[in-house]
């Protein structure tokens, strides 16, 4: 049985999701950020950067969202095309820069001041929205064409992924004013739309308490 | 990694002294205009870190899906895509993301986190040499994000150090002396030592910068 170390809302969702989706069971460790339980001895020995989410497996401790959702992906045969086949090296384009891109701006746009000093704070959040809206609307053009890795109905690891990074833009923005809004990408709205629908991921869009619409319309 | 693996492959410069990355057939290839792009059978792969998985899968190169050592090989490529380099990213084109006055503290800030990365992969590099090995994939990626971090951005102080990190500094000096990185690096015009002592390259086609 895996163990996902998890906060609700935190990056421990996207693997979450994942995880409900290819119905493989797995059990929580919830943490208390305020608490300071990622500070703790325990948890600091299994992950010394103190990062969410981790997941632990037969295997040992997996870090890093997108190590786990690909691994989790290859090891059960589902929610990625397989290595050797067709589709796999367009998927893995886009599943790296989801990861290098698209949650690097969001987190720009979330947390400025890890990069810039406070003056430049508001500069460097806006600065993150620009560079989202052009990462957005690559992904509206790609999403037109309709490839099979990208497919609300038949989900890879590439949309839950997608799904959280963008609900935290659209309501996280550090300057409020910078928040996301993707009425210019009706298709991406649209994929995320069809997402918060499946059974599996209103079960756990129920448990972590995120509202009708978390991902095509998020409310604080 | 090609010439490591004695692939056959052939290349095809983008031109960035006429921004040829922003033309429309690059970007049919590559939606983002980065660079690499590598055309295959199966289609153009972007995403230097998406390039080289899909070679080791492909080829059998490294740990396979379902190898012990696999976790731990996607947790280092991940991470060496989305911060290392993520964050030299931002170094080297600061107005991108904060106003020309606050440049300075940028750096600072950068080349902070950036020390403390390679020091998560020094110790990663100590306890799983064998992930680290010049003819696997995180090696050549590590080894030219060091190249790179030596040399750029101009103008600033130098920031970083191999001879700090003893186990990356051991790889790059293992991976510049093999024939295949030789060869790479002849033809980049990168000097003989790109990874340990690098200068600015002379590329005999092309732009670097």
């Amino acid at each position: 049985m895996y163990v996902l170390h998890q906060i609700d809302d935190w990056a421990s969702l996207i693997v979450r999701l994942a995880l409900e989706e290819m119905a493989v069971p797995c059990a929580l460790q919830t943490h208390d950020f305020d608490a300071g339980s990622l500070n703790s001895a325990e948890f600091r020995a299994l992950n010394p950067q103190g990062l969410i989410p981790v997941l632990e497996t037969p295997d040992g401790p997996i870090f890093e969202t997108a190590a786990i959702l690909l691994w989790l992906a290859d090891r059960h045969g589902l929610m990625a095309p397989a290595p050797q086949s067709a589709g796999r090296g367009a998927f893995l384009s886009w599943f790296f820069f989801v990861s290098n891109t698209l949650h690097t701006s969001v987190m720009a746009l979330v947390y400025p001041e890890r990069m810039a000093d406070e003056a430049a704070a508001p500069a460097a959040c806006a600065a993150a929205l620009a560079r989202l809206n052009g990462q957005c609307a690559l992904l509206e053009t790609t999403l037109a064409a309709a490839p099979p890795w990208l497919n609300p109905d038949a989900p890879t690891i590439l949309s839950p992924y997608i799904a959280v990074l963008l609900r935290w833009a659209q309501f996280l923005a550090a300057d409020p004013a910078c928040n996301l809004d993707l009425t210019a990408y009706p298709t991406l709205r649209a994929h995320l739309r069809a997402l918060e629908v499946r059974p599996a991921f209103v079960r756990i869009i129920k448990a972590e308490s995120l509202g009708l619409t978390p991902f095509s319309n998020p409310q604080e | 990694m090609l010439e490591g693996a004695g692939l056959p492959y052939r290349c095809a410069l983008v031109d960035r002294r006429i921004r040829q990355q922003d033309s429309r057939a690059y970007r049919a290839l590559n939606p983002t205009g980065l660079i690499p792009t590598l055309e295959t059978p199966q289609g153009a792969i972007a995403e230097t870190g998406a390039i080289l998985l899909w070679l080791a899968d492909r080829h059998g190169l490294g740990p396979a899906p379902g190898s012990d050592d696999r976790a731990t090989l996607l947790r280092w490529l991940f991470f060496t895509s989305n911060t290392p380099h993520a964050d030299l990213r931002q170094m080297f084109y600061p107005d991108l993301y904060v106003p020309a006055a606050a440049t300075s503290a940028h750096h600072a800030r950068l080349s902070a986190r950036m020390i403390c990365h390679y020091s998560l992969l020094e110790t990663a590099a100590q306890t799983k040499p064998e992930l680290f090995a010049p003819t696997g994939i995180l090696a050549p990626y590590l080894a030219c994000l060091m190249r790179w971090s030596v040399l750029y951005p101009r103008g600033q102080a130098q920031w970083f150090r191999l001879a700090d990190f003893p186990a990356l500094h051991q790889m790059a000096t293992t991976l510049e002396a093999l024939p295949h990185a030789k060869r790479a690096a002849q033809a980049e015009g990168l000097g003989p030592t790109p990874f340990t002592a690098p200068h600015l390259a002379t590329p005999p086609e092309g732009s670097a910068t």
